[in-house]
């Protein structure tokens, strides 16, 4: 049997060459490498599911010197949501995108998606950097698709800040190397030691990746790149490239530098994030356009994944702190879902009024039932509304911060959730303020069902049938 | 006059930084640790079916890395076709310039040639001998070819995916042959590495002088041969 772990990451490659070869059959090509990268990327995560932590020594080398790619429950977790998300982002841009853009998505979409899988997929700390790179160099073009001033503009910013960040990881990478001389996750772990050089590196890597998770004060890139971008990226960007970034700093912080780690770090980041929160939450409820509401949303969900750092560091290791780090999984996964859903939607709507501001879209989104409904859909899991995997989560996240004693989280987030609640809401009491019967409940199918089903996932999947994630994250630790 | 942010404060605070970098630094090199990877890689190039030991780390034993960043060279020459067309580029050059891109440009492609080669047993190989190829792109675009001597954009495309494309394709079929993911066998090492290096110095060698013209090649009329 072929191992499933590199087919992930190349499957994509090859149908991006296909569609760079015959850019006349793009959407053709482009769709069948989605499907099939999608179902070997879930092959993997049900092999993690059955069988446990996955792991291929890529040239047969081994360990210290050759390059491995593994999948434990963490990294199989991530990957099932991106390639569920990319697939609808996919199906979404087959109807979307006209000819002439067409040929340019696809190529750097499935580039983009080989990335991600790479990303999830990789143990070795060098080969994180070029996947890395190859996310933000990919994600950068497709931002720009749209070939407006601000959009191009937004996204050289978008990209200078991105490579930024994976210099400042590169560094890092850099330090660990010459202090260690092994650059395998796995052996990095155990070689890692409290000591300057340590710290040094932590920062520098972890400093990087939060530059491209857009934490708050870092995330003034990511509203203008996000809002401008063509609806299926901006999708992607939100739900997938900034949590790939989310990922890694998680994974960093759990299976590498867990011995250096102290609690002012911690604590440092949950400050951080809780800013992220307030300030993204505000800004998504002034802000005049969906799009734009929906990047401020970003900002502020993405404060909520690092509020959990603290938490984690302050709960000692047992049934607590498992439970914790699969609520901060499933709450990274379900705004993956929703956020992904938002956007989409949005596209609909801005596709069908000719503009995405949010006082006039009362007509707009009337006349779009499916598209109003998966933006309801998603705002429920957004705010984290039962019955919503986000409300799970932050239940969750909630009660440990009240056992820790840690009330101030508790504070920061019911905040965050309550402006959540007005800024969907004031797009919604728009979507319904005018009487006109709704023509059909879809308008067109390619489009509307894939934004649709994101959110029915976010909001009814990952929390009626949370269980299934908790099994998944016990397969196997890291290295 | 003296502002104090720009002249005290970030200067003082870069210099801290580096400062601090470099301690640590100085630290990681000094500090007590067992096997180095170096090492390891160095007593295990005869094993890579190349004497190189770069060229043995980059196609051998961390080729998967070296995938990628073909991928990387591919994606950032799509993104610069995603952003419009080429600009009009340079005028015919006179007749000296023009005399001297006619003598260099060979010279470059038969260097690129010997680089390739080379890489095997010194130092050399695909990224050395593309950039010379893509050196010659850049030279004949100056001189006032409209394409650089790169092919109309339908021969264009299947170039610039070449080398990624044998890379990938031969890590597949050895997997289904049953060695795993660019696993070589024992004694076509050498063979396989000097096919996926042509490739991709090809590839490397028309994206990077692709990327010189800053966007799509302009259709009509194909100038002369491909770099």
């Amino acid at each position: 049997m072929i191992d499933a772990l590199p087919l992930a990451v190349t499957l994509p490659l090859i149908g991006a060459l296909a569609v760079t070869v015959w850019p006349a059959h793009a959407r053709g090509l482009g769709l069948a490498g989605a499907l099939i990268t999608a179902v070997s990327a879930l092959t993997v995560t049900t092999e993690v599911w059955s069988r446990g932590a996955l792991r291929a020594d890529l040239g047969g080398w081994g360990a210290p010197l050759g390059i491995a790619l593994e999948a434990d429950g963490l990294s199989a977790a991530f990957l099932a949501m991106a390639n569920l998300v990319a697939l609808a982002v996919s199906v979404y841009a087959g109807g979307y995108f006209k000819r002439e853009t067409a040929r340019h998505f696809w190529p750097l979409w499935l580039l983009l998606w080989s990335a991600l899988n790479g990303l999830f997929l990789a143990a070795d700390l060098f080969n994180l950097y070029v996947t890395l790179e190859l996310l933000g160099l990919s994600a950068a073009a497709l931002g720009a698709l749209t070939g407006t001033r601000e959009a191009v503009a937004a996204n050289l910013r978008y990209l200078l800040v991105g490579l930024l960040g994976s210099m400042s990881y590169l560094l890092g990478v850099a330090l660990v190397y010459a202090a260690y001389g092994v650059l395998d996750i796995g052996l990095v772990a155990e070689a890692v030691e409290p000591g300057p050089v340590a710290w040094t590196a932590m920062t520098l890597m972890i400093g990087g990746l939060i530059l491209k998770a857009a934490l708050f004060p870092m995330h003034f890139w990511l509203p203008p790149a996000h809002a401008n971008a063509p609806a299926p990226v901006s999708a992607a960007l939100s739900a997938l490239v900034v949590k790939a970034a989310f990922y890694l700093a998680l994974r960093l912080w759990l299976d590498v530098f867990a011995p250096v780690l102290g609690e002012a770090a911690a604590n440092l980041l949950g400050i951080l994030g809780a800013g992220a929160v307030v300030w993204g939450s505000w800004r998504a409820l002034r802000a005049e356009r969906l799009k734009l509401l929906a990047a401020y949303s970003t900002v502020a969900q993405m404060g909520y994944l690092f509020i959990a750092f603290p938490l984690l560091a302050a709960t000692p290791p047992g049934l607590a702190r498992e439970n914790l780090l699969a609520a901060v999984v499933l709450l990274a996964l379900t705004h993956g879902f929703a956020k992904a859903g938002l956007f989409l939607a949005a596209g609909m709507v801005q596709k069908t009024a000719g503009h995405d501001r949010i006082d006039e879209l009362g007509g707009a989104a009337q006349a779009l039932p499916a598209a109003t409904f998966a933006i309801g859909l998603a705002g429920v899991a957004l705010i984290g509304l039962p019955p919503s995997g986000t409300f799970l989560a932050k239940w969750m996240m909630l009660e440990q911060a009240m056992i820790l004693g840690l009330w101030w989280w508790l504070v920061v987030m019911m905040v965050g959730t309550l402006l959540a609640a007005a800024y969907i809401f004031r797009v919604l009491s728009r979507a319904f303020n005018r009487e006109p019967t709704p023509y059909r409940f879809v308008n067109d199918a390619s489009t509307e069902l894939p934004a649709l089903l994101l959110g029915l996932i976010a909001t009814f999947g990952l929390g009626i049938a949370a269980q299934p994630l908790w099994r998944l994250l016990e397969q196997g630790a890291f290295g | 006059m003296i502002r104090p942010l720009e002249h005290i404060v970030i200067p003082s605070g870069l210099i801290a930084l580096g400062g601090l970098l470099g301690w640590s630094l100085f630290l990681a090199i000094t500090g007590e640790t067992g096997d180095r990877l170096a090492e390891i890689a160095l007593a295990r190039v005869p094993d890579s079916g190349v004497s190189n030991p770069v060229t043995s780390v980059l196609l051998n034993f961390r080729a998967y890395d070296t995938l990628l960043e073909l991928a990387v060279l591919l994606t950032a020459l799509l993104g610069i076709w995603s952003l419009g067309a080429a600009g009009p580029g340079f005028q015919k050059a006179a007749s000296v310039l023009e005399g001297m891109v006619a003598g260099f440009v060979p010279l470059l492609i038969l260097s690129a040639g010997y680089m390739l080669w080379v890489g095997a047993y010194a130092p050399g190989g695909a990224f050395q001998a593309g950039a010379l190829l893509g050196a010659a792109g850049v030279m004949l675009a100056l001189a006032g070819h409209r394409n650089a001597g790169l092919p109309s954009e339908d021969r264009l495309r299947p170039l610039v995916a070449l080398g990624v494309f044998v890379f990938a394709i031969t890590g597949v079929l050895l997997a289904v042959v049953g060695g795993g993911f660019l696993t070589y066998p024992a004694g076509l090492a050498k063979w396989l590495i000097l096919i996926i290096e042509t490739a991709a110095t090809l590839s490397i060698g028309a994206t990077l002088a692709a990327a010189y013209l800053g966007g799509r090649p302009a259709p009509e009329h194909a100038t002369r041969e491909s770099a």
